[in-house]
């Protein structure tokens, strides 16, 4: 299965389906929670058309304050309202001193945030009674750290029991920036975990630093990559995300089906298998 | 908690960095990098505000709204996951702060909950208008209404007005109702007079037209032929924009 982001901007298109169908669309539950009018009316039609995956953004595993309990419990009932497949989230944190802060910031990689953040997991799946998927991060400077960052993702998914978000984009962007191997990386990665890939854009702002935008079109180097890491995995759904400098659907529809031939090619004795 | 007290402080200056744009050393931290999430996540925080209140962004002086933006986000703990509900944030602070009298817009205020108004009401939770029948009577029977509205009281004409000097220059009552048509979510506004809006609060609270007119007097209103009708003029003129829904029978 391969998916793609429903964004406001293109939904128009998604409901339609005549120049661009993915397999399934995947939204934030924040962008579309007590929501009325004229988007849910939209959001319900797409519900009815596509299958569903739900990646948060709210969340903050990593903040040092409690857990916002209202807010899961918003999550929990908008999951089960539409019947949601699959609910991921991301590695980071984006709220400290109690206030929201509206992008996804690194966390010290160290011991005591991996006890931390695995104790948070757990009861973040007790109280959503489904696994959580974390996905692993872009970032542009290491905080404080005390230990690699494949250790700490290894240690979380040990000590948490989640699965893992690939975002095979952020781990190419990291490698630039951080001056590791990314295939490297990836092989140190507990890929039984891997429940889903995302896939996306880049732009480079500096010799030495790139930005995980979700503007750009992916890059050769990145579908690689990506090809390469579906041979090392399970068949899970990948998603393509586009949030900004949306193009013609053509092209939007082309990614996609660049990446379902490269799944296909590679997948295709387990769905025979399987089927 | 599992956090050590150093990685908390340290998270705590991170994002602190992030929030006022002050930088302070953060042990193992590339301070170019760092720079790049202050700018990401301002951007993120300047275009929510600008999209939440374009009239203020594109009208109000433009130091004196960077200022503001710069103030709120370093010093304001944004409770709104949702990053559509950020201009609420912005407004709580601007009124905790007094910010009409700090930065010298007497209007700022009216503004706000004026744009406000219409963010909310485009993305708000459906409310099921109460049990109603088509047909009543429109003196006697309890009015059923569109309960996807605000009804605004201003003291600029904020929503007509968008210079200073003219909005200093009409300090008045102004009453507006703001609605959601059911069909297509799209957000109107009417205009009332004081009347007018005295007459749609007490209609929203159940209380017949008849029972209305009965207490205008008190209001120093000539009631007459003309009022009656002007009114029920009024009332016909919702139910067209589906502001009015029906009657409701008891």
């Amino acid at each position: 299965m391969v998916g793609i982001g429903f964004r406001r901007d293109f939904a128009a298109e998604l409901l339609n389906g005549d120049q661009i169908r993915p397999d399934f669309i995947e939204f934030a539950p924040e962008n579309w929670m007590n929501i009325g009018g004229y988007w849910k009316k939209q959001l319900h039609k797409a519900v009815e058309k596509y299958p569903v995956l739900c990646h948060g953004l709210s969340l903050s595993i990593g903040s040092p304050e409690p857990l916002d309990l209202d807010f899961l419990r918003y999550v929990k009932s908008f999951l089960n309202e539409y019947r949601v497949q699959l609910y991921s989230e991301h590695l980071s944190y984006s709220k400290c001193d109690n206030a929201h802060m509206y992008d996804l910031l690194p966390i010290p990689f160290r011991k005591d945030a991996v006890a931390h953040i695995a104790e948070r997991i757990m009861q973040v799946q007790d109280f959503l009674q489904r696994p959580l998927v974390m996905e692993i991060v872009s970032y542009y400077t290491p905080v404080a750290a005390e230990m690699s960052e494949v250790d700490f993702i290894r240690e979380i998914v040990k000590a948490s029991g989640c699965q893992l978000l690939l975002d095979v984009n952020n781990i190419y962007v990291n490698a630039f920036n951080h001056g590791y191997n990314a295939r490297e990386f990836i092989s140190q990665l507990p890929l039984d975990k891997v429940a889903y890939i995302h896939m996306a854009g880049h732009e480079q702002v500096a010799p030495d630093l790139i930005i995980d935008t979700h503007g750009q079109p992916i890059i050769d180097p990145v579908f690689e990559l990506f090809e390469w890491t579906v041979q090392r995995l399970h068949p899970v759904p990948v998603l393509l995300e586009r949030d900004y400098n949306i193009p013609q659907m053509g092209e939007l529809n082309g990614e996609l089906q660049r990446l379902k031939n490269i799944c296909q090619q590679h997948w295709h004795k387990h769905y025979e298998t399987v089927g | 908690m599992k956090l050590s007290a150093d990685t908390y402080r340290i998270q705590q200056d991170f994002s602190r960095f992030i929030r006022t744009g002050r930088q302070v050393p953060v042990p193992g931290v590339k301070p170019a990098a760092m720079a790049h999430y202050r700018r990401l996540v301002y951007n993120v925080v300047c275009d929510a505000l600008e999209t939440g209140y374009p009239i203020a962004f594109a009208n109000l002086p433009r130091k004196k709204w960077e200022r503001m933006v710069y103030k709120f986000f370093s010093t304001h703990a944004c409770t709104a996951y949702q990053v559509w509900k950020l201009p609420l944030d912005f407004y709580t602070c601007a009124v905790e702060n007094s910010w009409d009298e700090q930065y010298d817009i007497p209007y700022l205020y009216d503004l706000l909950s004026f744009e406000w108004a219409e963010m909310e009401l485009y993305n708000m939770e459906d409310q099921a208008p109460p049990a109603y029948v088509p047909g009543g009577d429109w003196l006697s029977d309890p009015i059923a209404f569109n309960q996807e509205y605000r009804l605004l009281h201003f003291k600029y004409p904020v929503h007509r007005e968008v210079g200073r000097r003219r909005l200093l220059n009409q300090v008045g009552a102004y009453f507006v109702l703001v609605y959601r048509m059911p069909d297509s979510g799209d957000i109107h506004f009417t205009e009332l007079s004081p009347w007018l809006a005295f007459v749609t609060e007490q209609l929203l609270a159940g209380i017949t037209l008849t029972d209305i007119l009965a207490y205008a007097p008190q209001l120093n209103m000539v009631v007459n032929n003309k009022l009656q009708e002007d009114t029920i003029a009024f009332l016909q003129h919702l139910r067209e924009k589906q502001m009015v829904m029906g009657f409701i029978k008891q």
